[in-house]
């Protein structure tokens, strides 16, 4: 007999475990709210997109306008925003639609790959906006070198551009360790079980 | 919801609840975080109960939403510190002649199965549980290879735990 088929026997024999809750127990508890990690998910992933958005909000948009439109950009920003909430439109769909699909009643390995799928939407939509924001500050850096090229001499542009690049890092890296803490934390038992049950299928293929 | 799907689910899980029992049991270590984990089960089969209703047994049914929480969707809440040990807690065992060695092996399993990663202590659980492989294969959404590869890789690891000399006179 093997050595488990032992313990089998005796895990077959316990009894039901003492500390049994009645329906009405249960009824409370199925109807308390969720703290699921997909929740948490969800829950960021909204926060992100309604900071990120009303930030607009706080800025004066006609002296931006202005602005603008002293350095010739108000096309730029016209069509890039046209453009902007067409993905953001798009993004939101797809977090809508990836939150829906999440089920417990799919196979593990399946649950844990629309997890996994949800939280790269949310970093793509959150990169998409960094990138946007890098981009506008790469263009009005060289629209304002453009209009007082005459004031400035070759170190002083060299000076703004370097200064510039230095800000977008900064601003990123921030950005990204911020991310990699937040579903880091989140995310860090998923991951290494989905690594672990996924581990096998690619050594046999 | 209607009431009577309410009061269909509420008596399916109260006929069943003691595999939730297991699974906490299993996947936590003290009290507190045993009824969190069973809270959120009772919070997942509820959410998913009009989905279900009749597509396949109850328990089985129950065994993957149950282990799909408590590997994929439980995080400890923070309220619920490490406290004293859940496995003080007696667990009889319901033999007719009084005989205490089943009881210290599965106080020694339970204890062995502790130290196992999360998708081993899976496997173990469906093996301890009697599953066909084909319905371990089909909870964890693997192929029925690699279910059987990595039960047995699970059983060893198990038994390296157990260590057999402690118990083998």
């Amino acid at each position: 007999m093997d050595l488990l088929d032992n313990y089998k026997k005796a895990w077959g024999n316990q009894v039901e475990i003492p500390c049994k809750f009645s329906a009405l127990e249960i009824y409370k508890m199925a109807h308390a709210k969720s703290s699921s990690i997909v929740k948490w998910i969800f829950i960021i992933g909204i926060l992100e997109f309604v900071l990120l958005n009303s930030l607009y909000f706080f800025m004066d948009m006609e002296e931006a306008y202005e602005e603008y439109k002293k350095m010739g950009l108000e096309n730029f920003v016209f069509y890039s925003q046209i453009v902007v909430y067409a993905i953001l439109f798009y993004f939101l769909a797809q977090f809508y639609l990836n939150y829906n699909q999440i089920s417990t009643t799919d196979s593990t390995r399946q649950l844990m790959k629309k997890i996994l799928k949800t939280r790269k939407t949310v970093r793509n939509y959150v990169f998409f906006n960094l990138s946007y924001l890098g981009l506008t500050m790469i263009v009005v850096t060289i629209a304002s070198i453009n209009i007082n090229i005459d004031q400035l001499n070759n170190k002083q542009i060299l000076l703004v551009v370097f200064l510039m690049l230095i800000a977008t890092i900064i601003i990123l890296g921030l950005f990204w360790l911020f991310y990699q803490l937040l579903y880091g934390i989140l995310l860090r038992k998923l991951n290494r079980n989905y690594k672990e049950l996924a581990q096998l299928e690619t050594e046999i293929s | 919801m209607p009431k009577d799907l309410e009061a269909e689910f509420l008596s399916d899980f109260e006929k069943n609840q003691n595999i939730a029992h297991k699974i906490c049991r299993i996947y936590t270590t003290d009290k507190d975080a045993h009824n969190d984990l069973f809270q959120e089960i009772a919070i997942q089969l509820w959410k998913n109960y009009s989905k279900f209703r009749g597509e396949a047994k109850f328990s089985t049914w129950m065994y993957r939403v149950a282990l799909n929480t408590a590997i994929s969707l439980y995080r400890r809440s923070i309220r619920t510190m490490k406290t004293d040990d859940f496995s003080d807690v007696a667990y009889k065992i319901s033999s007719t002649e009084y005989d205490d060695t089943e009881e210290k092996q599965l106080t020694a399993l339970y204890q062995a199965i502790h130290q196992l990663n999360d998708i081993d202590k899976a496997l173990i659980f469906l093996y301890l549980e009697d599953k066909p492989f084909s319905e371990i294969a089909e909870t964890l959404g693997i192929s029925n290879v690699n279910a059987r590869v990595k039960m047995n890789r699970a059983k060893e690891k198990l038994k390296t735990i157990l260590n057999p000399k402690t118990w083998i006179y």
